[in-house]
């Protein structure tokens, strides 16, 4: 059985756990058919490596300049890298008819499109999350603001693709719509960038990330509880 | 009855005429207000014992920065009533809301950055209200670049409409972003709860201003909606008449 | 009268501040005033162009 047949098999039995169950099946699916192409899983990373690199050649090779800006220059690569992968988010799904699938099953919209964001996050997000520290260190950060790296950019990652999925939903089927995307997505991001730069900064200097860091979970939770919806209604306007 | 009323709002002819008939009740006022509170604010209103007469770009700096808020609201509320209700009235006033308001927050921009060159030394800080300031241009900017992007009428209404209400979270943190966080800005000195704390010669020019500026913003707005209306309703019969009068 | 334009010694700031605000909305009335006529044009061309389509499709008829 495919997973949209499963999908609509589901409607036809309890709806409050068919949504859940529907969700888990399209998570499974993005994250198969992420994995038969490691390339484009590993895409978003390196463009993160590399804006990272850029910022040492273009401004100083200093270590103790760049610890100074690190915390700023890992995020904003971390953002852009999110945004890169948001374009994927949606494309193919919608280009071969899954979506409209996923409109018309009858499951909750909104919880496909959460599945679709979860997985997003996975692939892209967390990694980030792995890797940031790592770009971090090049930059002449210390060892022990590791830790606090790892949850900012963890905690942010999830605004990010939540925020992102939005501005994804808005720009379907708008040809080229990489600019426009980044366009819509960061202004509502800023205030993820200002939190998560403040963390790290705070990590870097080795006071304690508390407080942006729960403004940041914050935003992930109101993100997790209206973007999907938002989300949603965005793509069925779409598909209309 | 006031449902009445409310439906009547739905109907694009009926609307078209209300406009404009409403139109000169707006404009007229506005030309006033804003020329008798230009008096009042550059001749009348008394130095700033801090910042002489620079502190005069207030009257056209904080006015603006009001309607910007004003008008991403108005937009707000215009798009969230056309989605619940699928009027298509309501996403023209939002479309019609975009130009105002990009030109009023880039207003608030210019104007504080001139008046900060004096105050502050600086034509620019990444202060926070100016930063998120900034934000809603991008914002209204964005609105505009989407609706253009997208070729099907209708589908660009709804998309932009679900954009416009998701963006209304940044006019509070615009407006509390002083409370919020260590500004430059001086907190709110005249909409919070209680007493303004300026003295009224020089709050009143700023009253006058600031109530011109809203009348200026409906006849602007009541005129693009007439536009917009027209533009929309493509050969309808009621248009034969309108246009042949 | 001199120190009106004077300002203070703050001119140059506060004059071109006035300046743009009042410049914007002269560029906005002007702006509004365009569409609105451009819209009647452009709908008055489609009422008549309509009326002609009318008026063939009535002549084909018979």
């Amino acid at each position: 059985m495919t997973v949209r047949e499963g999908i609509t098999l589901q409607a036809e039995s309890a709806p409050a756990t068919a949504a859940l169950e529907a969700a888990r099946l399209v998570l499974a699916r993005d994250l198969r058919l992420a994995f038969r192409r490691p390339g484009e899983i590993l895409q978003p990373l390196v463009f993160f490596a590399i804006i990272t690199t850029l910022f040492p050649l273009a401004i100083t090779p200093e270590l103790s300049q760049l610890r100074v800006v690190a915390p700023g220059v890992v995020w904003i690569a971390a953002l852009l890298a999110s945004l890169l992968a948001l374009e994927f988010l949606y494309r193919d799904d919608s280009h071969d008819g899954t979506l409209e699938q996923y409109a018309l099953s009858g499951q909750s919209l909104t919880w496909l499109l959460f599945a679709k964001t979860a997985a997003h996050w996975l692939l892209t997000g967390a990694p980030l999350a792995v890797i940031a520290p790592v770009a971090a260190l090049a930059l002449g950060v210390p060892v022990s603001s590791v830790p606090g790296i790892v949850a900012s950019v963890a905690v942010g990652s999830i605004a990010l693709s939540l925020l992102g999925a939005i501005g994804a939903a808005l720009t379907l089927g708008v040809r080229r719509s990489g600019v426009l995307l980044s366009i819509l997505t960061l202004p509502l991001a800023i205030p993820v960038l200002i939190f998560g730069a403040s963390a790290t900064q705070r990590a870097v200097n080795g006071s304690s990330i508390e407080a942006p860091l729960y403004l940041l979970a914050a935003i992930a939770v109101l993100g997790l509880t209206l973007a999907p919806v938002a989300a949603a209604a965005a793509v069925r306007i779409s598909l209309e | 009855m006031a449902w009445t009323w409310f439906h009547r709002l739905g109907s694009p002819p009926y609307v078209y005429s209300l406009a404009a008939r409403l139109t000169p009740w707006f404009a007229w006022p506005a030309a006033a207000l804003i020329l008798y509170g230009s008096y009042l604010g550059l001749a009348i209103a008394p130095e700033d014992y801090q910042q002489g007469d620079s502190y005069r770009i207030m009257y056209v700096h904080v006015p603006s920065a009001w309607m910007s808020l004003m008008v991403y609201t108005t937009m707000a509320i215009a798009a969230a009533v056309g989605l619940i209700w699928r009027m298509k009235v309501a996403h023209a006033v939002a479309a019609s809301c975009a130009a105002l308001g990009a030109t009023f927050t880039f207003c608030t921009l210019v104007t504080g950055s001139i008046w900060g060159a004096p105050t502050w030394g600086t034509y620019w800080e990444w202060d926070p209200r100016l930063t998120f300031q900034l934000v809603l241009l991008f914002q209204f900017l964005g609105y505009s670049a989407l609706r253009a992007a997208i070729e099907d009428p209708q589908r660009a209404d709804r998309v932009t409409a679900v954009l416009a209400v998701v963006g209304v979270v940044n006019v509070p943190i615009i407006h509390y972003s002083v409370e919020w966080w260590n500004s430059l800005h001086q907190t709110a000195s005249v909409m919070k709860l209680g007493k303004p704390s300026m003295p009224p010669e020089m709050l009143v020019p700023l009253l006058v201003m600031a109530l011109g500026f809203t009348f200026l913003f409906a006849a602007l707005l009541l005129t693009r909606l007439r536009a917009e209306i027209l533009s929309r309703e493509r050969a309808a019969s009621w248009i034969r008449d309108v246009v042949n009068a | 009268m001199s120190e009106f334009f004077e300002m203070g010694g703050y001119a140059r700031y506060v004059w071109p501040a006035w300046g743009i605000v009042f410049a914007c909305i002269v560029l906005n009335i002007y702006l509004a005033r365009r569409a609105l006529d451009r819209a009647r044009f452009e709908a008055r061309k489609r009422v008549a162009m309509k009326a002609v389509d009318a008026q063939l499709k009535g002549e084909a008829a018979t």
